[in-house]
């Protein structure tokens, strides 16, 4: 008897009822192994994956897997090697690397993915809806999103930064501030491939079928259009999300990210380099986290496209 | 063609309206009145001062008169004063201008000499050793943060080997020889890691051509290996690899703050981000009006260019 049945054979009928316990549990560990499946199809995806998995699991447990306070100074132990009480030795200010590495790398990975979702939270029901209604809605959204790509590099960035300076915000305030103008830089990008998708999406017979049973048109934009268009959506964040690291990482580097003593990849890596001839490791340790961080979503980013559009795998 | 480089441009228009208005409204979201910070560095009689300003600005009219009055003067390069240097703002951004458009050229045509080679060899001998070196060293090089990467090859060739200055900038047109000593490590740091997308891009160009059928015709027919892939296939994969190489050169133009300030380039970007340290507020907002408008430009002239080259695509 499958599990199907026996879920139907509780009361006799085909109301759904939450299957118990145990149940949930096996058909988690059937989706997880079926994702696996999946990911195995592609060696770089795979690779990817494990590594993104160590990266978020030491974001989650950096509590417990740092050994020292991050910004606690200690001018007896400074620019020691790395060694059985410092992992990865310690900086100019005597605090550990190790630590710092771990706290620096949860907030980026927070920042990075807050903001990449944000923006595909705005784009893409926005491209959505220009490109499924059309006419003047969407001549007027596409040229806004224009003029938000002139914004070359950091150009944007750096006015939210400036702005949020002169504020004199401080703290969670200054991420937010970075956030949305990360959010808002990596809009146009998801709303043009959205609606890109949704024109080509928007002549498939199943969009007339709904019209024709009178489904209102922000219903089939958005529940019947979407989900037909995620899968290049989700390779576009997951390649971004390493992109918007990098933009964070240069930002801190320049000195306009969070100030000092907050540990940050960027902004220490920037302090090293006065010790760089001397003390080449310091500055090491926090560009090969910037580089692991990004390497982990391309990777991940290149073996889901191969996946999910094989035509493209062939090459 | 004529009628198309027209409406493109006529929709430059809008699109350069939300720009001014965005770096508009940035000077309108700073906390107090500009006249504040004018007085701050101006001295003497306050009220008079503040009188003259808020006139001079227009700070007594409504929001939108003064956006039209602040586009108005933009159009004819008329920027205002910089509040540190107390020059036209309009001098201060064109002196800057070649020292960018020289480190951004210069670094492009380098990613290009390593990216075309590099990715048609990989594209030619298929999972390769080549190809497979092309597709990590293009991997990492799209991984590694620029200025990481520009910072380890300071420790290199400054630090440990002396071959080359850390920073500073002459000008090619003063001593050409000694400029290129300055220009060495800032352009190999940008040609290293735009080659690294340009790479994967010729690659998968350059695949995709050689799968198509008059590759096959080609071959067929008896033309060498080296007639097909040089005289047919490059030059139709070149396409893109051209566009986006203009599309990054673009980007660079506005987009090399963080080397220009690593290598202390006087280039536009670092001017822009000394004017942020030094809250010069005129100077940031009419620098990245200038670079928009830079960008906006060039992203239009790529365009057309791909047009040209590409006669196939239909001027929809």
């Amino acid at each position: 008897m499958s599990e199907l049945e026996a879920d139907k054979l509780v009361d006799g009928t085909l109301a759904w009822r939450a299957p118990p316990a145990p149940l949930r549990s096996r058909r988690l560990a059937t989706a997880l192994s079926n994702a696996w499946h999946e990911l195995r199809k592609s060696r770089t995806a795979s690779i990817g994956a494990v590594m993104l998995v160590l990266l978020f699991g030491a974001c989650i447990g950096t509590p417990w897997l740092a050994t020292h306070d991050p910004i606690k100074q200690n001018y007896r132990e400074r620019l020691q090697p790395p060694s059985e009480k410092h992992l990865l030795g310690t900086d100019r200010l005597g605090r550990d690397i190790y630590s710092r590495l771990l706290y620096g790398g949860r907030r980026l990975v927070t920042i990075a993915v807050v903001a990449v979702v944000l923006s595909l939270a705005v784009g893409v029901p926005f491209g959505v809806l220009t490109g499924y209604f059309g006419g003047l809605a969407d001549t007027i959204g596409m040229r806004i999103v224009d003029g938000l790509l002139a914004f070359p590099g950091l150009l944007l960035y750096l006015l939210f930064v400036t702005v949020a300076q002169a504020w004199k915000l401080e703290g969670v305030m200054i991420d937010l501030v970075l956030v949305s103008a990360l959010a808002l830089a990596g809009m146009p990008e998801k709303a043009r491939l959205a609606r890109g998708s949704v024109l080509a999406e928007k002549q498939k017979e199943y969009v007339e079928a709904s019209r024709a049973v009178g489904d209102a048109p922000v219903n089939i934009a958005l529940s019947q259009v979407l989900p037909n268009i995620v899968s290049p959506l989700i390779v576009t964040a997951t390649v971004r999300l390493g992109f918007v690291i990098l933009i964070v990482a240069a930002l801190s580097f320049l000195g306009l990210g969070t100030p000092p003593p907050t540990p940050d990849w960027g902004a220490d890596l920037s302090a090293a380099r006065d010790y760089m001839e001397t003390h080449p490791l310091i500055a090491a340790f926090p560009g090969l986290a910037i580089c692991y961080t990004v390497l982990a979503f391309n990777l991940f980013g290149d073996g889901l496209r191969d996946i999910l559009d094989p035509r493209l795998a062939e090459r | 063609m004529l009628a198309y480089t027209l409406r493109r441009i006529a929709q430059l228009v809008p699109v350069l309206l939300v720009l001014s208005m965005a770096v508009f409204a940035f000077v309108e979201a700073l906390p107090g009145s500009i006249v504040d910070t004018l007085i701050g560095t101006e001295g003497g009689d306050i009220e008079e001062a503040r009188a003259i300003l808020t006139k001079e600005y227009g700070l007594d009219r409504p929001v939108h008169e003064r956006y039209v009055l602040w586009l108005g003067r933009a159009l004819q390069g008329d920027f205002g004063k910089s509040l540190v240097t107390r020059r036209p703002i309009s001098t201060e951004l064109l002196s800057r201008i070649p020292a960018t458009v020289y480190l951004a050229s210069v670094g492009i045509v380098l990613s290009m000499l390593i990216a075309v080679p590099l990715g048609t060899f990989a594209a030619v001998r298929r999972n390769s050793a080549v190809d497979y070196t092309a597709q990590v060293t293009s991997l990492a090089g799209i991984s590694i943060p620029e200025f990481w990467f520009a910072i380890l090859c300071v420790l290199l060739f400054s630090l440990y080997l002396g071959w080359l200055p850390s920073s500073g900038y002459v000008s090619p047109f003063e001593d050409f020889w000694g400029s290129l000593q300055f220009l060495i490590l800032p352009a190999a740091a940008i040609g290293f890691r735009q080659a690294a997308f340009t790479t994967r891009l010729t690659r998968s160009s350059m695949l995709d051509e050689l799968s198509k059928e008059y590759v096959d015709t080609a071959r067929a027919l008896g033309h060498s290996e080296r007639k097909v892939i040089f005289k047919y296939t490059l030059r139709n994969a070149m396409i893109p690899t051209i566009t986006i190489s203009g599309l990054q050169l673009a980007n660079l133009l506005g987009g090399t703050v963080v080397l220009e300030s690593i290598f202390a380039w006087p280039g536009i970007g670092r001017a822009i981000f000394e004017a942020i340290l030094q809250r010069d507020y005129p100077l940031i907002q009419a620098g990245v009006l200038v670079l928009g408008f830079i960008v906006v430009v060039m992203n239009l002239l790529v365009d057309l260019t791909y047009r040209l080259l590409n006669p196939r695509v239909k001027f929809a």
